[in-house]
């Protein structure tokens, strides 16, 4: 076994219980230490099913029929408790309000290192961590119910790091969050990978934000895998991903309009920089020569 | 179905500082002395000194006004209805077709009211003290069971989110042209049906959500688990309970065994 490899599927196929159809239908796909990778999908793509495989609340408390493996960090999730797993496996969901239950934050993130076992002075200096990490130290009063869609998130996020993860799965995360709190949870997610090397799996429909942070992307469509692979190639073909239901990076969009219309099949960016380069190096020269 | 009020305000008065226990304890002590005490003058007194403590809590004028103004309303039922139930004793005050009132009705009326009085502004004074991650905490310290504890604390927790649904839905119907306060009693519950059944199933999903969280969050992983805070139990504490339990042993043993009315 690779101590490199933090989750893997392979030919992984689910129908949940009373279901006519698969879930997830011959999935492989592997998340290596310290990735950040990101599975977008359109309503039913399957990406929840897939995040709950991960720290096993499939098929463990969700039921259903499970075929081929899925492993992490080397164990199989069909053999492991849900209770055991979560240690190794935090989870963000997609609702900010049914996630949250404790009166005060503080509780909230200290909920899960308190049913671990760890003693008081390390889930203080924990809580004070995770807090911090995301933007809401000072916050520990406070009720999470009085917060911001955003902040609920971060708090969420807060709660699953203070169980020390060796991976943090999200499902669609920024969901519920209005353009604010969407950019103030991406931030965080970045200096989660930049800064801290966390291996994250991230589920979304918006490509936005994936295709800035991802090392790897898989595409998926009615439980199957469409494509996966580096951002770049996944995401280049906007018109691809509408179709699937995805919305795709503004940048992209961007990109690949300059490429149609100027007729130049090796324009390619995702970043704004690079965005503005093209146009001034190639699209202003174009328009003068038009005016000329 | 308005917004649900957290009575607690925080502070750092003698109130506050107290072990949550200590406190229920002290309430349940003084539920029993004022159910015990049947001398007005004695109820007025220790409502006096219970009135001592709210101050002494610094609850704020806003949530004691709105405590207050129900216990009010309860009282001033009582005062008018008690004597026309009991009418026993004499001398009769007015009589009124098949209704007496008499003067010791009347007393028992306001007693009773005060009494009722005494008893809300106890538990409020609880309530205004004390939050209620320490109430939850408290009973799981003196033995109710830790999931008994979270179910409660979820159910505290969640009373907001679900008031702010019932009123979000009522809006969505009222923008269908519902009317909730118009119409005979049938149309006007039926309406409320309406209300009850979208209710119920947020209810029921975000339940479903919140079980799947808890258990991500290794609810349950081991049979011992830690606290972050502790509560610890200081001299200060033994005071109060050794003053609580006084001021109920005496006038018991007044009461009972020397037989002197109190
Ligand atoms: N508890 C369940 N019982 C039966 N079928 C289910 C259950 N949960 C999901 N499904 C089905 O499995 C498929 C995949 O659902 P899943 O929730 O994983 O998709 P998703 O990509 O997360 O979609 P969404 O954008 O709605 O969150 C869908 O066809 C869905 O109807
Ligand atoms: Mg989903």
């Amino acid at each position: 076994m690779d101590p490199g490899i933090a989750l893997s599927l392979r030919d992984v196929r689910f129908r949940h219980r009373n279901a006519k159809g698969w879930a997830l239908d011959d999935v492989s796909l592997q998340v290596r230490r310290g990735q950040f990778v990101s599975v977008l999908g359109a309503n039913g793509a399957g990406k929840s099913t897939l995040c709950m495989l991960v720290n096993g609340l499939v098929p463990h408390t969700v039921p259903g029929d499970l075929e081929g493996v899925v492993e992490v960090f080397g164990a199989d999730v069909a053999e492991d408790s849900v209770a055991k797993l979560s240690s190794r496996v935090g989870m963000v969901f997609q609702e900010p309000e049914s996630q949250l239950f404790c009166m005060t934050v503080e509780e909230e993130v200290a909920f899960g290192p308190e049913n671990l076992g760890v003693p008081a002075d390390e889930i203080k200096g924990r809580v004070e961590w995770a807090l911090e990490l995301v933007g809401m130290a000072g916050y520990n009063d406070r009720s999470p119910f009085s917060l911001s869609g955003g902040q609920k998130q971060r708090v969420a996020i807060a709660a699953a790091l203070s169980m020390r993860p060796d991976i943090l799965v999200l499902d669609e995360p920024a969901y519920a969050l209005d353009p604010i709190g969407r950019v103030e949870l991406y931030k965080v997610l970045r200096e989660l990978k930049e800064k801290h090397g966390m291996t994250v799996l991230l589920a979304e429909r918006d490509a936005e934000e994936a295709s800035l942070y991802s090392d790897h992307i898989v595409l998926m469509e009615n439980g199957k895998v469409a494509a996966q692979g580096p951002p770049k190639e996944v995401l280049a073909d906007p018109e691809r991903l509408v179709s699937l239901g995805i919305s795709p990076p503004q940048m992209s969009e961007v990109a690949s309009l300059l490429r149609s219309r100027l007729r130049s099949p090796d324009i390619d960016f995702t970043r704004v920089e690079d965005a503005e380069r093209t146009i001034i190096e190639r699209v202003l020269p174009a328009g003068r020569g038009a005016a000329r | 179905m308005t917004g649900f009020v957290d009575l607690y305000t925080e502070g750092d008065t003698v109130l506050h500082r107290m072990d949550p226990r200590v406190k229920i304890f002290a309430v349940l002590m003084l539920t029993l002395l004022i159910l015990m005490i049947s001398s007005l003058v004695h109820l007025l007194i220790l409502l006096a000194f219970i009135a001592l403590l709210v101050a002494l809590g610094r609850a704020p004028f806003s949530k004691v006004s709105l405590a207050l103004r129900f216990v009010l309303r309860v009282m001033i039922m009582i005062v008018i209805l008690w004597p026309i139930f009991d009418p026993s004793g004499t001398p009769v005050l007015a009589t009124l077709g098949p209704v007496r009132i008499t003067e010791p009705g009347v007393m028992r009326g306001i007693t009773n009211a005060v009494r009722i009085c005494c008893l809300a502004t106890v538990w409020y004074v609880l309530m205004f003290t004390t939050p209620q991650r320490d109430l939850v905490r408290a009973l799981v310290k003196l033995g109710v069971r830790f999931d008994f504890g979270l179910t409660l604390s979820i159910a505290l927790r969640f009373l907001p989110t679900f008031s702010a649904t019932v009123e979000s839905i009522k809006d969505a119907q009222r923008a269908r042209g519902m009317e909730f306060d118009k119409g005979s009693p049938l149309r006007r519950s039926r309406n409320y049906i309406s209300v009850l059944i979208p209710t119920i199933i947020s209810a029921l999903r975000t339940a479903d959500t919140l079980s799947l969280a808890l258990q991500s969050r290794a609810y349950g992983a081991r049979r011992h688990r830690t606290y972050l805070r502790e509560l610890k139990m200081r001299a200060s504490d033994g005071v109060a309970l050794a003053v609580v339990v006084a001021a109920f042993v005496m006038p018991a043993v007044a009461k009972f065994f020397l037989k002197v009315p109190v």
